[in-house]
């Protein structure tokens, strides 16, 4: 629930959930997991960063220089980044934005 | 377990009328069933069954965010309460109202609703009601950071004591409250006609207010840069964005995720009602600092708008490049923009 804090909890993160009533997601789950993956590292491809999808329960954060850590949604990934990269990771960053806006 | 209870917040400065106003509330015989929780008894009593006392006791967690702290008051009053009817200690109830103290931040309130497992399946926010009086506005959301994160959070505003107000002085502060929240329903406690049912119905309920923009549409202000008291609360504003594709839900949670994570802080809410990809159903959103309630999907739409409207209130926050952002990750164009 939190985004901080949502590592903590067991249930579902936010993030997780599925837009669609009862869960009648047009994606399979792992297409979902996958997709998901792929824009996320639309941002963190800018920080030298990508993940995937990790035995379908977590997701895999791998760094340039071979820095790895498992992580159980997207919201923990980027603390971890940020952690390793001792950058942060802003979404209101100007070079952010030129960068996605050109992709 | 049956349905979740619903718990409505009642926030609001020292003097700004909670308890006038829960007066009032529980008047009403739908309410006989309501437990109120309160931190602290004044000097007006509360004519009613089932009145308890917490103690404001927070629990940090060990990341020290603040607003995601557990409140082990209201986390022991509320599962206490669960035992206790259990136990048939006390009359079965349908429904929880918290006071809070003037001085509180709703943060770990909330958290404590969606956060602590025990209460989370048992107990659902309805909604977050704040008085504000017409006469000490002003200077309560001038000096007091608590104040405007009150009034930030509310799904409903409640403007007190505006019979001893001036006409022009009660204008002024609502549109001081609605500039730095857009998303909420503004009520006047002293209007003829005042429904204390629509003050505690759920947050869901009426969502005009996120449909309808403000009239000044244009270039956002500058966000100040100080953290000077004055003009760090003068920074607060409402941004309301109306988008013109349906969004992918995925591609919203990772921009929003990583928004709270950085600005949190300063992303005071986050309102919405969205219109998703491969979804006919509404989305409805709903983040309080980095507290984020899970997303709810509603049964229709408010109006015949079928456009993702998001408000967010944010604290020196460039409010261009936030919707520039939003534009650039999730690919959907904003077609309107409010900036109050």
């Amino acid at each position: 629930m939190c985004a901080l804090c949502g590592v903590f909890l067991t249930e579902a993160h936010w993030t997780d959930v599925s837009p669609s009533p009862a869960g009648r997601s047009a994606r399979t789950r792992r297409h979902e997991r996958l997709h998901r993956a792929t824009l996320a590292n639309r941002i963190l491809k800018h920080y030298g960063f990508k993940i995937s999808d990790w035995q379908g329960n977590a997701y895999l954060l791998s760094s340039a220089t071979g820095q790895t850590a498992v992580l159980p949604n997207v919201a923990a990934v980027w603390p971890a980044a940020e952690q390793l990269r001792k950058r942060a990771l802003d979404p209101l960053d100007p070079n952010l934005i030129d960068a996605l806006e050109r992709d | 377990m049956g349905t979740p209870i619903p718990v409505n917040i009642v926030t609001g400065f020292l003097g700004s009328g909670k308890t006038t106003l829960l007066q009032r509330l529980l008047r009403a015989p739908q309410m006989a069933r309501t437990v109120v929780l309160i931190n602290e008894f004044g000097e007006i009593g509360l004519d009613h069954l089932l009145v308890e006392r917490v103690d404001e006791a927070l629990v940090l967690l060990q990341n020290g965010c603040i607003c995601c702290s557990i409140r082990d008051d209201l986390k022991s009053a509320l599962r206490g309460l669960l035992s206790r009817r259990e136990r048939d200690e006390i009359p079965a109830f349908d429904r929880v109202v918290i006071e809070t103290t003037g001085l509180a931040d709703p943060g770990p309130v909330l958290y404590t609703l969606l956060g602590e497992p025990v209460v989370r399946h048992n107990f659902r926010l309805a909604n977050v009601v704040t008085t504000v009086d017409a006469l000490n506005a002003e200077l309560h959301l001038s000096r007091n950071p608590e104040g405007v994160k009150q009034v930030a959070a509310a799904d409903r505003l409640v403007i007190t004591k505006t019979d001893l107000a001036d006409p022009m002085q009660t204008a002024a502060v609502r549109d001081r409250l609605a500039r730095i929240n857009a998303s909420a329903e503004i009520l006047d406690a002293t209007e003829v006609g005042f429904d204390t049912e629509q003050v505690l119905a759920e947050q869901t309920r009426d969502l005009t207010p996120l449909m309808r923009f403000r009239p000044h549409i244009g270039d956002p202000k500058p966000a100040p840069d100080s953290t000077q008291g004055l003009q760090h609360n003068a920074s607060v504003a409402s941004l309301s964005l109306a988008l013109d594709e349906p969004l992918d839900w995925t591609a919203f949670g990772i921009w929003l995720s990583l928004l709270l994570h950085r600005h949190g802080d300063n992303v005071l809410r986050v309102k919405g009602i969205l219109q998703v990809q491969d979804t006919a159903a509404p989305v409805f959103i709903n983040a309080v600092q980095h507290i984020v309630h899970p997303p709810q999907h509603l049964e229709r739409w408010p109006t015949a708008d079928h456009r993702s409207r998001i408000v967010f209130i944010t604290r020196g926050i460039d409010h261009a490049l936030l919707a520039r952002s939003l534009e650039a990750f999730s690919h959907s164009r904003v077609a309107a923009r409010a900036d109050a």
